[in-house]
């Protein structure tokens, strides 16, 4: 693994604690009619902003992701045109689910590289309203191989469902189980303003809720949103004092890619989050049980069980047992996406994760009102996409974390 | 990115071979499952493609899978990936691990998905789906 000590001219190579999120927010989320992706992109980076403190002129850089409901190419040079600003550095990134943290690595190190000053991260679609249902499960459908995988009819649900359902027959891991995850997230989002579902649901509910592909109910899925989130990171020099906002800093950060194709995935239960989250760990110079909240991946409620192995929360095949236990809410042991997740808060698509980080920010900020884990300094967010094939792992932590 | 026409949705899809694929789409229609044997390094890999995974050699020769294998994992789908698949509902996409070692995916034909388990046997069965092009589907063996 790379080596983040200080090399022999003392020169360290890594991004720890260079950059600060000075900047969150996000648009209205859920099913928003009669809005725009960029609307909604707008509405979110404003909030940002104002967050910041900061005016438009002041951002040189813009990082995005892509959005099914707005097919722009470059959708961050779109963006930047719509909202009125000439970046002097962008980039619209693709690694499907983790993209949103793979943002913030970039954002992190073109600052610390000079590249730029003030950099817009901003996801956006709607995936409710701006697409019929089928045309948006069948745009991620087009997501899978065109000669080896689409042609079977494998829904973008069904790499996930093939890995938790051998997770089932190595580990002995239960459906109750997996619903067990819905239902907790249903909990969080109960308390978190704006949750898209907010119906409190029982492990029976989710086992009745109909299939949408073995081993996955309907309540084993996650949502389909609209909505949009947008971020400032800044250096983290100037973020002691230029702006407006608690600084969260970014201490680490780890990808991994270990397959494109559902059938060359090295193992279905063991991921490449191990290889992410080793590495953003190492960055950061802590451990998983330094961790205080988390924002964990939850497409499906299997994901979640699988990641908190991977992640080192628990031990390879005891995720199931961890989420019985309620490890993964409050006084467990590391409360798990506090705004209810891609389960119960919303999932716009490429923006999801962004949400996570928002949670995670808002926590490290302490600004989290009835659902503030107590105490919260050091924050992970680990996010995934295409049947696992995409991971990356990011810690972020307050000013006594660095 | 792609936005599906709605119209296309409906339309089932296929694959379009390339370069690298067109013996493979090929061998199929002669009812072989033909997979990549390394001269180098012996690594037996599915898909074609113009080098060794392994090794990163070109030697690469094609010879026929024994089509037997087994399912490492499934999923049954109730709910489509939209229009196109909604009247084949219930079927079960596998993920069949060949006797050559390497996977792949595909469905399972001649049998109820409710049947299925984990490791067991199936066998290759090449489905024609039109004049132009066979799809490798498994059924048990």
């Amino acid at each position: 693994m790379t080596s983040f000590a200080p090399d022999a001219s003392g020169r360290r190579r890594s991004i720890r604690g260079e950059t600060a999120i000075v900047g969150a927010g996000r648009s209205d989320v859920g099913r928003v009619p009669g809005k725009s992706v960029m609307a909604l992109a707008a509405q979110a980076a404003k909030a940002a902003l104002e967050d910041a403190g900061l005016g438009r002129s002041q951002i040189d850089g813009v990082l995005s992701s892509v959005a099914f409901a707005a097919p722009f190419h470059r959708f961050s040079v779109a963006f930047s045109e719509y909202f009125g600003i000439v970046p002097t550095f962008s980039n619209t990134l693709q690694v499907s689910g983790a993209t949103a943290a793979t943002m913030f690595n970039i954002a992190a190190a073109a600052i610390a590289g000079g590249l730029a000053e003030n950099i817009l991260i901003v996801g956006a679609d709607s995936l409710l309203t701006g697409l019929s249902p089928d045309l948006a499960l069948r745009s991620m459908t087009e997501s899978r191989d065109q000669q080896y995988e689409m042609p079977f009819g494998i829904p973008v649900a069904n790499t996930f469902a093939m890995t938790a359902h051998r997770h089932m027959k190595d580990f002995g891991t239960t459906a109750e189980q997996f619903a067990k995850v819905a239902v907790i997230h249903r909990e969080h989002a109960r308390r978190t303003p704006g949750a898209q579902m907010t119906e409190p649901i029982t492990v029976d509910d989710v086992l009745n809720s109909g299939w949408v592909t073995t081993p996955y109910h309907k309540l084993d899925c996650s949502l389909i949103s609209d909505g949009a989130v947008a971020f400032v990171v800044s250096s983290a020099d100037r973020a002691r004092s230029a702006f407006k906002a608690k600084p969260i800093y970014i201490l680490g950060g780890g990808e991994c890619y270990t397959h494109e194709h559902i059938f060359l995935m090295p193992s279905l239960t063991t991921t490449g989050a191990v290889q992410s989250s080793a590495r953003a760990y190492a960055m950061a110079g802590c451990a998983p049980k330094d961790i205080d909240v988390a924002g964990v991946y939850d497409c499906f409620t299997g994901t979640v069980i699988m990641m908190l192995e991977d992640l080192g929360f628990c031990p390879k095949g005891e995720g199931g047992r961890f989420v019985d236990d309620r490890q993964i809410t409050y006084g467990g042991a590391i409360p798990c996406n506090t705004h209810g997740g891609l389960l119960s808060f919303a999932h716009p698509g490429m923006p999801g994760s962004l949400l996570h980080f928002l949670e995670v920010v808002e926590q490290l900020r302490g600004i989290c009102g009835e659902r503030q884990v107590a105490g919260a300094e050091l924050g992970l967010v680990h996010s995934l996409g295409a049947g696992f094939a995409t991971q990356a792992t990011t810690i972020l932590g307050t000013e006594a974390t660095l | 990115m792609r936005r599906i026409d709605p119209k296309e949705a409906h339309v089932k899809p296929l694959p379009t071979p390339d370069a690298d694929s067109q013996a493979y789409w090929h061998g199929l229609k002669d009812g072989k499952l033909l997979l990549q044997h390394c001269s180098d390094c012996g690594n037996v890999q599915f898909y074609q493609q113009v080098m060794c995974r392994q090794c990163g050699g070109e030697n690469l020769g094609h010879r026929a899978a024994s089509g037997r294998g087994t399912v490492h994992s499934f999923s049954v789908v109730h709910r489509a990936p939209g229009p196109a698949f909604k009247q084949d509902t219930p079927y079960a996409v596998l993920l069949v691990q060949l006797e050559e070692g390497p996977r792949m995916i595909s469905s399972l034909v001649d049998a109820d998905p409710a049947a299925l388990e984990f490791d067991m046997p199936v066998e290759l069965v090449c489905d024609p789906v039109n004049e132009h092009v066979v799809l490798p589907r498994f059924r048990p063996a």
